[in-house]
């Protein structure tokens, strides 16, 4: 039974899920079915290196670190083809596990180098030869996300930059979908409070 | 919400601005910011966060390394199980010798460490971080040559800044072992001294130090990631002094740092 997962359809409900119990690792068709996906799960890492670096990045606010979640992402996500949901959003799948490594290994319980991270604003700062007004006002938006607090900066990124459902973000951070909702609005009053005292529009 | 009068919630709001409430919520909330000036306004005032976000952050994308990255994705072994720092899988140790460059301790699973998410047994927890850590050490990384006097003395004094001791090259100097440097690492976001030696024949050895308020501890010895550990505490601080030299060696060390510092 081999398939050839090239596509990740967005709903798939008759799809089997490929068994993950170790005995049935030995039978062929599941083999070919996991050789298979591995295929996609690394074309799917390809494609969304970037925003998973900049997810990273977001999270960390270190371009080392990025690199490393990035890294350990590729690792773990092959590790694990078998637990992907064919039918489920790739990029989503591997920002959570870019999230997991990032909360529960990196941020969580590491030794590193003392000087600690680097001020929010000179981490993200969008330099080069763009035109200074866009410049200004992406750097100006970009201060206002990394002055929140770590975990709804998170959301704000995830909803708001990448895109993703209220459903999609509890997914990703695995919290319940009331606490995507009230990091959002607290971010909101954030943003806003900071705009309004600013005095900008 | 049988209350006309009572306004949505930020959360109901902040679901209304990104269109994720079902028909009955949103009528309901247009209901009400029909009816309620407070409402409407507090509506308007949180609108004022809908910035031009996905714009804002576009420019990130092209500021990733992307030849780095994109060899990651070939390099990352999908039949290769964790293995032992020491074996010779070349490009993701390559990889992992540049995350030490960067102070980064390697990814958990592969060292075999399953994530801890309950606070830490205050006295081995951050040891058994610390070790995990130095045990990916090579003689490469603490290669170079040793800081002067002065530099020592210098470094010494970050690290007495931030931790509250007094350490000087004299109390830290062990016979027969180069001082390579010291440093200030963050364990769990607090500070911890490290001070990294090199014996010519085991390696790497290094003497770490929290603050710590366990209280005193005379020093005992344990073997974590096949490197010999001997730690101890006083009354401010946890110290330990991990490395491949024999234990007992180790202990003389650990008795003469103890006595001077």
């Amino acid at each position: 039974m081999p398939v050839a997962y090239t596509t990740f359809p967005a709903y798939s409900r008759t799809k089997p899920k490929p068994s993950v119990q170790p005995a049935a690792l030995e039978g062929k068709p599941v083999a070919e079915a996991l050789i298979s996906s591995e295929a996609d799960i690394r074309t799917g890492l390809a494609d969304n290196l970037l925003r998973l670096w900049r997810y990273g990045l977001v999270l960390s606010h270190r371009r080392d670190i990025a690199d490393d979640l990035v890294q350990q992402t590729c690792v773990r996500a092959l590790e694990r083809v078998e637990q992907f949901e064919t039918g489920t959003r790739l990029d989503r799948w591997l920002f959570s596990i870019l999230h997991s490594i990032w909360l529960n290994e990196i941020r969580s319980q590491r030794v590193r180098l003392g000087q600690g991270f680097v001020d929010a604003g000179e981490a993200l700062v969008v330099d080069g030869a763009r035109d200074t007004e866009t410049r200004v006002m992406a750097n100006q938006v970009l201060r206002l996300v990394n002055a929140l607090p770590d975990a709804q900066r998170a959301a704000v990124f995830l909803a708001y930059v990448e895109g993703l459902s209220y459903k999609e973000v509890a997914s990703v951070l695995d919290i319940p979908i009331g606490t995507v909702m009230s990091r959002l609005a607290a971010a909101r009053a954030k943003i806003a409070a900071s705009v309004s005292g600013e005095g900008a529009t | 919400m049988n209350d006309k009068n009572q306004i949505p919630s930020d959360e109901e709001l902040t679901a209304y601005i990104d269109g994720e409430l079902s028909d009955t919520e949103v009528s309901r909330i247009e209901a009400l910011l029909g009816s309620n000036e407070r409402a409407a306004a507090r509506l308007q005032f949180l609108s004022l966060s809908g910035l031009p976000f996905q714009q804002a952050f576009e420019p990130l994308l092209a500021a990733a390394p992307k030849a780095t990255l994109d060899a990651m994705v070939d390099v990352a072994p999908a039949d290769v199980k964790p293995a032992p720092a020491r074996s010779s899988r070349r490009g993701f140790l390559g990889a992992l010798a540049a995350c030490l460059v960067a102070g980064i301790v390697a990814d958990r699973a592969f060292i075999g460490i399953r994530n801890r998410v309950h606070a830490p047994d205050e006295g081995s927890e951050w040891r058994a971080v610390v070790a995990e850590y130095i045990a990916l050490y090579t003689t490469d990384t603490v290669a170079g040559p040793s800081p002067s006097g002065e530099a020592q003395i210098a470094q010494l004094a970050r690290l007495n800044d931030k931790l509250g001791l007094s350490l000087s090259p004299e109390a830290l100097a062990l016979s027969g072992i180069e001082f390579k440097r010291a440093q200030l690492l963050q364990y769990d976001e607090k500070p911890l001294a490290q001070i990294a030696y090199l014996d010519p024949e085991t390696g790497p050895l290094a003497l770490c130090i929290v603050r710590s308020d366990v209280g005193m501890k005379e020093p005992d010895v344990e073997g974590r990631h096949g490197m010999n550990v001997v730690y101890w505490s006083n009354a401010t601080h946890a110290f330990m002094l991990i490395g491949r030299i024999p234990i007992d060696r180790m202990q003389e060390f650990a008795e003469d740092v103890r006595r001077r510092v």
